[in-house]
């Protein structure tokens, strides 16, 4: 995909049907000291609602790149990135935030939880961003019991928390505004073998409810849950 | 329900207790400082004030230094008011009391102790016109003297006592006998401070220093203080007619001359408090960059799942704002027990201490010490807000 694609051309499985994420040609350059560098280099895809997709490839092959572009952190240098037909490139950074805090949901392979606050205020922490005051209608509790967290282990703080259970803790804060999309960022990376696999089923599940899973992994087991995987190298699409 | 990133805030703060405490000392410091210097520089205004203020009825009139210029050129100066220059002034005041006054400094002996003091010259019944007696009565006869309160006290003055005026080792010198002792007067706005002083009847003055119908000072009593500036001017009108050859001032221009004097004086000492809190504010604006410098993940993770950089902001701001509010708190307090002890030592009157001009500087103190604190923060909190997610969130 060396050359600019028309919209007809992006890589995707459905075509005709409006995808949730789009991305039109994508590049993404660091201008470091050393010189420039192209991590994404005129990337177009398409990602429809309800899919579950892996990224895979090598170190260096612009996975993170591809993260943040898709998860908002970071805008393309040139090209269009399209996600529920608004396109990101356009909006002010407040309508990037908002459109973060809204439409997606983060899972890091390091869980990143805010150390300051237990596990029921880290997953109530959205809510609060959202709609600007405390949980009163019990939704953080209630997700926090779906990922098989009680009461009680719902006060610790996450240094409290085993790895497995701080992902958890992770994915609920994910789900608890109700985004479209679930980016996961080697969701498994820092969890054993069966936590990670539990982890995984509780991903499939989410995809089952209708959410749009992206996850980049390493672990060509744990891409074969996705029903579609898009490989990197280079910063381009070698495959789709 | 409180904000959480009020809670975070707080929690950072109890995270960090140690280094917290710390910074909210310098804001303390500066404060008690602020507070301290100012209710110090205020009751030494109010004290001032209230003593100055009896004599605010009181025109003081003095021969000007420069009365003319004689034909060689040269000035000439005045010798004090002269009778001519009295009468005038008393034509002027019309129903006003006017009280002529002679001075000067003398030696005197009690005892065998000899002592240095002024030497007052007034018409006995004058004196009850301006001053009190607290003990005996107004001279009543040639000899018959007047004591002030310091006079009396440092040398065991009673009524009957005697007081040689003059030089030691100076042969026949004169002799009074103590009528009267007045109570203290401190720094008397009117110029007659008489703490320190005698007071005779102006013939005996006149008999022993001469100068018969010359005075070094005239104070006009106005009967209503309302009009002392229109009397000013007549009396201005009157004897300046061609030169000005007497100097007119009344206690009130000097009441907020000295009040200005002192008003600049408790700027600068509060400035000088001020510096603490200089010191204070880069303390607090180190403890914030630390706090942020710290936080960086935490930060990234808070802008990553999408928090406005609006309301990082105001989570470092919060954060200041604690350490402002205790430093504040515990600086109040302590500058109303450090601001009396202050006040009591340097003044020796706590009389105005609770006064609203005097305690207001409390709660000054705090918000100048909140402010501090909020100010140094601003750039550290604008420096989070501002971080990169994806720079944040890899930092470790």
């Amino acid at each position: 995909m060396d050359s600019l694609k028309t919209e007809e051309e992006v890589e995707g499985p459905e075509m005709g049907k409006f995808p949730l994420i789009r991305l039109l040609d994508v590049s993404k350059v660091y201008h470091l000291e050393s010189g420039d560098f192209t991590a994404l280099n005129h990337v177009s895809l398409d990602i429809m609602e309800n899919e579950f997709v892996a990224i895979m490839g090598p170190s260096g092959s612009g996975k993170s790149t591809m993260m943040n572009q898709l998860g908002i952190l970071d805008i393309p240098t040139t090209g269009e990135l399209q996600i529920d037909g608004r396109n990101v490139v356009k909006m002010t950074p407040l309508e990037r935030t908002h459109m973060r805090r809204d439409m997606i949901g983060y899972v890091f392979q390091k869980f990143y939880l805010i150390p300051l606050l237990s596990a029921y205020e880290n997953v109530e922490y959205p809510l609060i961003l959202k709609y600007k005051h405390r949980d009163t209608s019990g939704k953080a509790a209630a997700i926090l019991k779906s990922v098989g967290f009680d009461e009680e282990m719902s006060s610790h703080r996450p240094n409290q928390l085993s790895g497995g259970q701080q992902q958890r803790v992770a994915i609920a804060r994910a789900l608890v505004n109700d985004p479209k999309i679930i980016l996961c960022d080697e969701p498994t990376g820092n969890l054993d073998r069966k936590t990670g696999l539990q982890i995984m089923d509780l991903l499939v599940d989410l995809h089952q409810k209708g959410k749009t899973v992206i996850l980049v992994t390493h672990d060509p087991k744990i891409a074969e849950y996705a029903h579609r995987t898009i490989l990197l190298d280079d910063g381009r699409v070698v495959a789709s | 329900m409180r904000d959480i990133f009020f809670d975070l805030s707080v929690r950072s703060v109890r995270l960090n207790f140690m280094r917290s405490l710390l910074a909210s000392i310098g804001i303390v410091i500066g404060v008690v400082a602020i507070s301290s210097m100012g209710m110090l520089g205020a009751n030494m205004q109010l004290s001032v004030k209230q003593q100055l203020s009896s004599d605010v009825n009181t025109i003081m009139i003095s021969s000007d230094v420069v009365r003319t210029t004689s034909t060689a050129g040269t000035p000439s100066t005045s010798q004090g008011v002269t009778k001519s220059q009295l009468n005038d002034i008393r034509n002027a005041a019309g129903t006003n009391v006017v009280i002529p006054i002679h001075r000067t400094n003398t030696q005197f002996t009690i005892g065998s102790t000899d002592g240095r003091g002024s030497i007052y010259g007034l018409e006995p019944n004058d004196i009850e016109k301006f001053l009190t007696i607290e003990t005996g009565e107004i001279p009543r006869g040639a000899n018959d003297a007047v004591v002030g309160s310091n006079i009396a006290t440092n040398f065991n003055l009673v009524v009957g006592s005697r007081i040689k005026i003059g030089p030691p080792n100076t042969e026949n010198r004169p002799t009074v006998r103590v009528s009267g002792i007045l109570p203290a007067r401190g720094f008397a706005s009117d110029g007659i401070n008489t703490d320190n002083a005698i007071i005779v009847p102006d013939t005996w003055y006149t008999n022993q220093y001469g100068d018969k119908d010359v005075y070094n000072q005239v104070n006009v009593i106005v009967k209503n203080v309302d009009t002392i500036g229109d009397v000013e001017s007549v009396i201005d009108e009157k004897v300046n007619r061609k030169t000005d050859v007497i100097r007119i001032s009344d206690a009130s221009s000097r009441l907020t001359s000295i009040t200005q004097t002192l008003g600049t004086i408790t700027t600068f000492i509060l400035a000088i408090g001020g510096i603490s809190l200089v010191v204070a504010a880069v303390s607090i604006f180190n403890v914030m960059m630390m706090s942020v410098n710290e936080r960086v993940q935490e930060i990234g993770i808070l802008l990553s799942i999408g928090t406005e950089k609006g309301e990082v902001r105001r989570m470092f701001l919060y954060e200041a704002f604690i350490l402002g509010i205790i430093g504040a708190v515990v600086g109040g307090i302590c500058s109303l027990v450090i601001g009396y002890s202050v006040v009591s030592a340097m003044i020796g009157n706590t009389a105005y201490f609770f006064l609203p001009d005097s305690i207001m500087y409390v709660p000054y103190g705090m918000v100048i010490g909140i402010l501090v604190c909020v100010v140094s923060g601003l750039y550290p909190a604008w420096k989070a807000s501002n971080m990169d997610p994806i720079d944040a969130l890899r930092s470790e």
